[in-house]
Formats: C-alpha cells, sequence, structure tokens
C-alpha cells in the first residue's frame, strides 16, 4: 500500500504524467476514426516507448490501449463503422441511437461506461493479480474449450432476423478462420500456396473491410435519404436526448455492473480476448432483458454491456502479465518487450525484485482511467459534430483510414486486399441479411475452439469420462445444452408470434431492415 | 531509472518532434570510407513487434545505428515464421540497405519443414549472428526426474502422458524419442511462449519443448536437456540432447541475412559494427533480463555455422522422415 501512494506520488510528475495524457488522447483518438485503433495506436508508439523511461513508456502504452477502446465505441455510434470488432456490440444498439438523434446521449454513456469497467477491473488487477492468475493457470484447455463452446450459443441471440441466416453466417466466420497453417503438422490449409496466409486471415484488415468499409458502401448506396434525415435529426434534439437521464442510469447500473464482470473474467483466462467479452456481455443483457425485441433498435443497456465488458478486458488481461509474465493481450506482449527493453524481467519475481515499479504501473493505470474520462467527454463534443457533416465527405476520409489502419497491420499491401475482400463480402452480407455479427463469434472463436479441442483429446487421453475430472468442464456443456434448448424454444413462440403480425400485414419495413444488421 | 533527468527530457522533445526517425538520434560516429552506408538502413524483421527476435533486433539496430553513422529503420514483416520476410529480402538489391534479422532456421530448418521455403544456405550471405535462443526440453521444478534417461524410465510406468509442442520441428523430438524408447505420448500444440509457459505452470503437460521463455520462472521451472548442439548459459549443468544420447541437436541463433552478391567489404562492415554490441551496456542489460545469451560469431563464422548446420539438420530430418509440406 506504501509502495502505491509513493508510486502516485511518482506518476503524478509532469514528465510522467504527459505522456499517460498523450497515450490516452492518441489512443482516443485512433480508436475514434474508423479503421484504425490499437494496432496502429502502438505501431506509432513502440519506437517512442524505447527512448523513454520505463514508466513512462508503459503508461503511455496502458494509456493507447485504455484510450483506443474507450474511442471505439465513437465511431460505432457515430458512422455504425466499429474499428474493432470488440466493439461490433456497441454500434448494434448505439448507431440506431444517434440516428433517433441521441448521438451525445448514447456517447456519454458509453464513456461512462467504458471507464467504469475499466476503473474496477484496474482495481481487481491491483487487489487480486497474483492469486487470480494463479487460478486461472487451473483453467485449462479443457475448460477453456468448453467456455468456448458456450459462447457459440451466443450466436442465436445475436442472429437478427433469421436464425437459420445467423448460423450460415457463423459457420462461415468458422470457415475462414481455417485458412492458414494446420495446428500440429503445420500444412498450410487453403492458403492457395500463398505465403501471407499462412498464418491465417489477420482480424484487423478482416475486421476493417467487413466492419466498417462494407458499412460506408452501404450507407454510400443510400446517401441522400441519410443526409436528409441528419438535417433534420440536429434539429429537433431535445436537452435529455444528450444527457443520460437518472431513470437510464438506474437501467444500466446493472448492465454495467455484469459487462465488468463479465470483461474482468474473460481478461484473466488465456485465449478468449476483448470481442469474447463485449458480445457475452451484451448477449447476457440481452437475454435477461424484459423487452428483449428492443435490443437493436436504440437500447442504452446495450451501449452500456458492450462497452463496460470491452474496457473491463483490457486491466484484467494485464494479469496474467504481472503475476506470471505470460502476454495475455497484443498490448501486454508490447509491454513485456518494453520492460525487458528496460532491464526488468516480468513475471512472478517482478513483485518481489521491483515491488516499486510495480506499483508505479498501477497508480499510471488508474490515472489514466481518471484521465480517460475528462479526454473522452473532451473528444465528444468534437466527434459528435461528425453526425453534421455530410456523408460525401466522410465516407471518402473513413475509406482512407481503413487503408491506413489495414496497411499497418502488417507493412504490406496484401492487407489491404484483405480488407478489401470482406468488405465485398460484409457489403453483400448486409444487404441479404446475413448477420455480420455472427460472422465475427465463428470467426473469433472458431480458431480457439479447434485448437482446445484437440488439446482437449490428448490431455483426455481420448477417453470421455476423464471429462468428470474437470467440474468447470462439465458445468459450461450443460448450461450449452440447456441455452440451446431455450433456444429452440423462444424460437419456436417467436415464429408463431411473426405469423400473427405478418397476418396483421403492417409490419415497419425500417424496423425490419435495422433487425437484420 | 529516475536518475537521467536531463537525458529524460531531451528524449522527450526529440521523441516529440521526430517520433518516426529512431535513428536518427545516433550521433555520426565513423563514417564509412568506402561510401558505405551513406542512406539509412532498412532491417526487415519476421515477426510482430513485442516478441523476442523483434527485441534483439531492436536493440542491435540501434547499436549498428550507432556505429554506422546513419539511422537503421526496423520494419517488421510478420508472417509464416519469418518466411514472409525472408522471401521479401530475396527481391531485394544486393547492396547493404535492406538487411534481415532473423533466426538462421529459416535457412537451416525451414527448408525441410516447409515446400514454399526453397533456399539452400547459398541463397544468401551473412554478415555475423549476435545472440543464441536457448531451445530446451522444461518441465515443472518437482517434476521427478532430471535428465532424460530419468523421463524415459518415468514415462514408461505413465503411458499417455502429454507433451506440449511448439510446432512440427518441436514434435520432431518426442516422436524420436518415444519411438526409440517405445513410449506411448499425447503431443499437444500449444501456440507460442506464454501459451507454452501457461501449460507448464498449470500442469496441463509434464514435458514441453520451450524457446528458452521457461528460463524466467527459475523457482517453478527446470530444463532436462537442451536441443541445442551448445549447453546454455542459463543453466550450464544441463546436458544438450546429443550428449544424452540422442543425436537431434539443432541450433538458431539471429543472424544478419542479406540478399545473395551483397559486396564482401559491406559485409565486413555490418559485421565489425555488430561486433560492438558485445560490449554495449544497454543491449547486454536487455539481453540479460531476456535470459538470451550473447554468442556473437562474424561473418566467416557465420557462413561456416550455416552450412555445418543445414548439413546436420539434413540428416535429422531425412532420419525422421520428415518431409516438407
Amino acid at each position: 500500500m506504501e509502495h502505491l501512494i509513493a508510486g502516485f506520488a511518482n506518476v503524478l510528475m509532469p514528465a510522467t504524467l504527459i505522456w499517460i495524457v498523450i497515450g490516452v488522447s492518441l489512443g482516443y483518438m485512433l480508436g475514434a476514426m474508423p479503421g484504425l485503433g490499437k494496432a496502429t495506436g502502438v505501431a506509432v508508439a513502440i519506437p517512442l516507448t524505447f527512448y523513454l523511461e520505463p514508466v513512462a513508456a508503459i503508461a503511455m502504452l496502458i494509456g493507447i490501449a485504455k484510450g483506443s477502446t474507450a474511442g471505439s465505441a465513437v465511431a460505432a455510434i457515430l458512422l455504425n463503422t466499429p474499428g474493432e470488432p470488440s466493439s461490433a456490440p456497441t454500434a448494434l444498439d448505439g448507431y440506431p441511437l444517434a440516428r433517433q438523434g441521441k448521438a451525445q446521449k448514447a456517447l456519454k454513456m458509453g464513456l461512462f461506461a467504458s471507464v467504469i469497467g475499466d476503473f474496477l477491473s484496474t482495481l481487481l488487477l491491483i487487489a487480486l493479480a497474483a492469486p487470480l492468475a494463479r487460478y486461472a493457470l487451473l483453467i485449462g484447455p479443457v475448460e477453456l474449450c468448453a467456455i468456448l463452446f458456450f459462447s457459440l450459443t451466443f450466436i442465436g441471440g445475436l442472429a437478427g432476423g433469421s436464425m437459420i441466416k445467423g448460423l450460415i453466417a457463423g459457420a462461415l466466420g468458422v470457415f475462414f478462420a481455417t485458412v492458414g497453417l494446420e495446428l500440429e503438422t503445420f500444412i498450410p490449409r487453403m492458403t492457395f500456396g500463398t505465403l501471407e496466409l499462412d498464418d491465417g486471415i489477420s482480424l484487423v484488415p478482416m475486421a476493417i473491410g467487413m466492419l466498417a468499409v462494407a458499412e460506408m458502401a452501404v450507407q454510400a448506396g443510400k446517401m441522400r435519404e441519410l443526409d436528409s434525415a441528419a438535417a433534420t435529426i440536429v434539429d429537433g434534439a431535445h436537452p435529455n436526448d444528450r444527457r443520460v437521464t437518472r431513470a437510464e442510469w438506474l437501467r444500466c447500473l446493472p448492465a454495467i455492473g455484469r459487462g465488468t464482470a463479465i470483461g474482468s473474467a474473460v481478461g484473466i483466462l488465456p485465449g478468449l480476448g476483448a470481442s469474447v467479452g463485449s458480445f457475452l456481455s451484451y448477449g447476457v443483457t440481452r437475454k435477461l432483458s424484459k423487452t428483449l425485441e428492443a435490443f437493436g433498435t436504440g437500447m442504452i443497456e446495450g451501449v452500456a454491456a458492450a462497452e463496460s465488458a470491452d474496457n473491463a478486458v483490457v486491466p484484467s488481461s494485464f494479469v496474467p502479465l504481472f503475476a506470471l509474465g505470460i502476454p495475455g493481450s497484443v498490448i501486454a506482449a508490447i509491454l513485456i518487450a518494453a520492460l525487458i527493453m528496460h532491464g526488468l524481467t516480468p513475471g512472478p519475481r517482478m513483485f518481489v525484485e521491483q515491488p516499486q515499479m510495480v506499483a508505479n504501473i498501477y497508480a499510471a493505470m488508474l490515472c489514466a482511467s481518471v484521465i480517460m474520462l475528462a479526454i473522452g467527454l473532451l473528444g465528444q463534443k468534437l466527434f459528435a459534430q461528425v453526425i453534421r457533416v455530410p456523408l460525401r465527405r466522410v465516407i471518402p476520409v473513413v475509406l482512407f483510414l481503413c487503408c491506413v489502419g489495414a496497411y499497418m497491420d502488417s507493412g504490406s499491401i496484401f492487407s489491404i486486399y484483405v480488407m478489401l475482400f470482406f468488405a465485398v463480402l460484409g457489403y453483400f452480407s448486409r444487404k441479404l441479411g446475413f448477420s455480420f455479427v455472427t460472422f465475427l463469434i465463428g470467426f473469433v472463436i472458431g480458431p480457439n475452439l479447434e485448437l482446445t479441442f484437440r488439446q482437449s483429446l490428448q490431455i483426455l487421453n481420448h477417453d470421455p469420462m476423464r471429462l468428470m475430472g474437470h467440474p468447470v468442464a462439465v458445468v459450461f456443456l450443460v448450461l450449452t445444452v440447456v441455452v440451446v434448448v431455450a433456444i429452440a424454444f423462444s424460437n419456436s413462440r417467436a415464429a408463431v408470434r411473426e405469423e400473427l403480425a405478418a397476418r396483421a400485414a403492417t409490419s415497419n419495413p425500417r424496423k425490419l431492415e435495422e433487425e437484420n444488421r | 531509472m529516475i536518475d537521467f533527468p536531463k537525458r529524460r527530457i531531451m528524449t522527450a522533445a526529440l521523441a516529440a518532434t521526430v517520433a518516426f526517425a529512431v535513428g536518427a538520434l545516433a550521433p555520426g560516429a565513423g563514417w564509412a570510407e568506402d561510401g558505405y552506408p551513406t542512406r539509412p538502413i532498412t532491417m526487415l524483421i519476421g515477426y510482430a513487434a513485442g516478441g523476442q527476435t523483434d527485441l534483439v533486433g531492436r536493440g542491435a539496430a540501434r547499436v549498428l545505428s550507432q556505429e554506422l553513422g546513419v539511422p537503421v529503420n526496423v520494419v517488421n514483416r510478420p508472417g509464416s515464421g519469418g518466411l514472409v520476410a525472408t522471401q521479401a529480402l530475396q527481391r531485394t538489391q544486393p547492396d547493404g540497405y535492406t538487411i534481415l534479422f532473423q533466426g538462421h532456421s529459416v535457412v537451416n530448418a525451414d527448408p525441410f519443414l516447409v515446400a514454399q521455403a526453397d533456399f539452400v544456405p547459398d541463397d544468401f550471405e551473412y554478415a555475423g549472428m549476435i545472440t543464441a535462443f536457448q531451445l530446451g526440453l522444461a518441465t515443472q521444478r518437482d517434476a521427478p526426474y532430471d535428465t532424460l534417461a530419468e523421463f524415459v524410465e518415468w514415462a514408461r510406468e505413465n503411458p499417455g502422458f502429454v507433451y506440449g509442442s511448439l510446432g512440427p520441428g518441436a514434435r520432431l523430438y518426442m516422436e524420436a524419442i518415444a519411438e526409440a524408447e517405445g513410449l506411448q505420448a499425447n503431443i499437444i500444440p500449444l501456440q507460442g511462449g506464454g501459451d507454452m509457459v501457461n501449460a507448464l505452470l498449470g500442469r496441463q503437460v509434464v514435458l514441453a519443448y520451450s524457446g528458452g521463455l521457461h528460463y524466467r520462472y527459475p523457482d517453478e521451472l527446470k530444463t532436462i536437456a537442451t536441443t541445442t548442439t551448445y549447453r546454455h548459459p542459463s543453466a550450464p549443468d544441463v546436458e544438450t540432447i546429443n550428449e544424452q544420447g540422442y543425436p537431434l541437436g539443432m541450433d538458431t541463433r539471429t543472424t544478419l541475412i542479406l540478399p545473395r552478391g551483397t559486396p564482401r567489404p559491406i559485409l565486413e562492415r555490418l559485421s565489425n559494427a555488430l561486433a560492438a554490441a558485445q560490449t554495449d551496456e544497454e543491449f547486454l542489460r536487455m539481453t540479460a533480463s531476456a535470459d538470451i545469451p550473447v554468442m556473437y560469431l562474424d561473418l566467416d563464422q557465420a557462413a561456416e555455422e550455416v552450412h555445418q548446420s543445414y548439413e546436420t539438420n539434413l540428416a535429422i530430418f531425412a532420419a525422421a522422415g520428415i518431409e516438407p509440406r
């Protein structure tokens, strides 16, 4: 504790604080620009960090990680172009809110949820890093496999209009994730002799194409309509549309709490990642809501659930890094490099040998949370103006940023081709009502599921009875079955209801379209 | 780290203004008489930022830049374990302005595993090697075996034990030993060093192939055999796999690789500049904290090492019946 107080004293010096502010601002700005994000921020910052002091360098990287995660909500809400897949659930309800003239409300809720999730998760890291990391080690491939299997059931909840189309999109996601070297023998699968595909289709250019470029193409197609709608939105804004009301706070707090808990848990476990956190949180909040059908049409809880989980993942993914020296995310891997560059060895001995250094970093992380709130509120005022800019000006800028973001992922033009390929796929999936959200779930979960499944087979020695030695896995497998049965039941009920509605014959085409997104 | 206020202010100011011109921070020491180098050098690294090779490469780039007096800009070209960067290097001019910093396994092992890596040692020039990878077989500290012989004995009593592999090269070790000793092994694929340490600390595996990362956990993990032909500076008492009766040792060291046809004076210039890393304080501090031994070889020793290890590995892979795919 005295270390932490001393840590604040060290961090609250202008020379360190300025780098946190720079990191958070840079991250928030990059996150808010569609196509750019964490990956770009880190690429820009790496050379810099090697010339900074360790605390300043690490504080800046953490600032970028936190800032870009919060900032990515801005593009998701205002333009329906999440820069990173983990913000895709934010767009589901955030964009409809923005179209209803409640952009500022959604942005504020997203920021508050981000900061709360981030701050609580950071406290959790500080209080429990060492014991949590030890406990997380007990979660091996068998348990992870069951958890991932369970996560697949969220395809059911997020499929949108048609369950069949949702499943097809999910399966396509898994299919594209199989491209690359096979896990055990390293035989290339479906790479057609292209070395660039050996490591699989990279998530960043894929997501940029699928989420941002495709959305811009769709919006370009109905530019006039959207522009004229935007003109009327801005004029008719009620003060309550620009802030989060008390009643909404009360509705959102449970969602934020759940999101923080889910995000923190997902961050600690190896191999799950931020996207699983935000999808899971959004899915659970939707499932528990009394007005299930209203999700996807502008429910503020959806934004709160997705953003709190998305940001809670960031600090908790540092738990294995601080306690064990194992990188839980890309940013964590960079942090390890930064620590080593400065002669520090991350791992269990860091707490014993460098307690003050660890405390300094913790203090920097808490400062970054608070700074994020300030930068976010400031930045939003600026970014919210985007909604008034005519699309003909927005689209070229976004496309340019997308190309930069995709290129920086691997430093080669190949990434831009990947982006374009998935932009075409994303365009048609939107036009034909296939959910790109379930595609993403399949793409993100598929490879991890395959890896852990194959690991599990060997660990269990091909004997299903040995599963009994893994109670956590059994619980999740049972849960999976329960959820699938529940979805099947509710779907058959929904089908009956839909038929009745169709007979009433006054369905709103606009609403249907929103649902299909 | 708080006792460099002057340097901090200077770097902060510089960094803010010239964020991208990393190497430009170096003073203009020792311009070459023969003209090389007169402009910035690009250093390709075949992995994403943050890994061991990237770390050492950036450290080496800083030293090279100091010695050569021109910026050495690091460009990460990740993909297929360095093959993408290696092929990119082949397409560049042999003028010494594009160099690849990569473990030489890309030339002495990858061609036996990957059909597209159709390189032979003579396809490249080598300007020296700087660090060695401490490849070995790691296990938990409290495991009831300290050598391969003791492990084999234990494994006979425990058929169906789980071994963690990082790829086909790592599988080869367990497959060869299991076949020779009649063991029944379950081999699980692990993805990278972090995954490997996780599996060892979480007791998911009883033995795992490690790229050297496990040396950061001296209280919890130990090595029972190195899979290199040299013993590891981090554990000098542990015998090599060759010493323990299985002639399977294969080495990889970080190497400065250049396109074929690069003039010898350029290679000599780079080789001499790289030698300075052996005594560079900052470079040594970084490698020490990451348990990376510095084992410098100059350009002639490096070329010989590549050719000789290529022949050794050719025999090992042929004996194991592994074909490039």
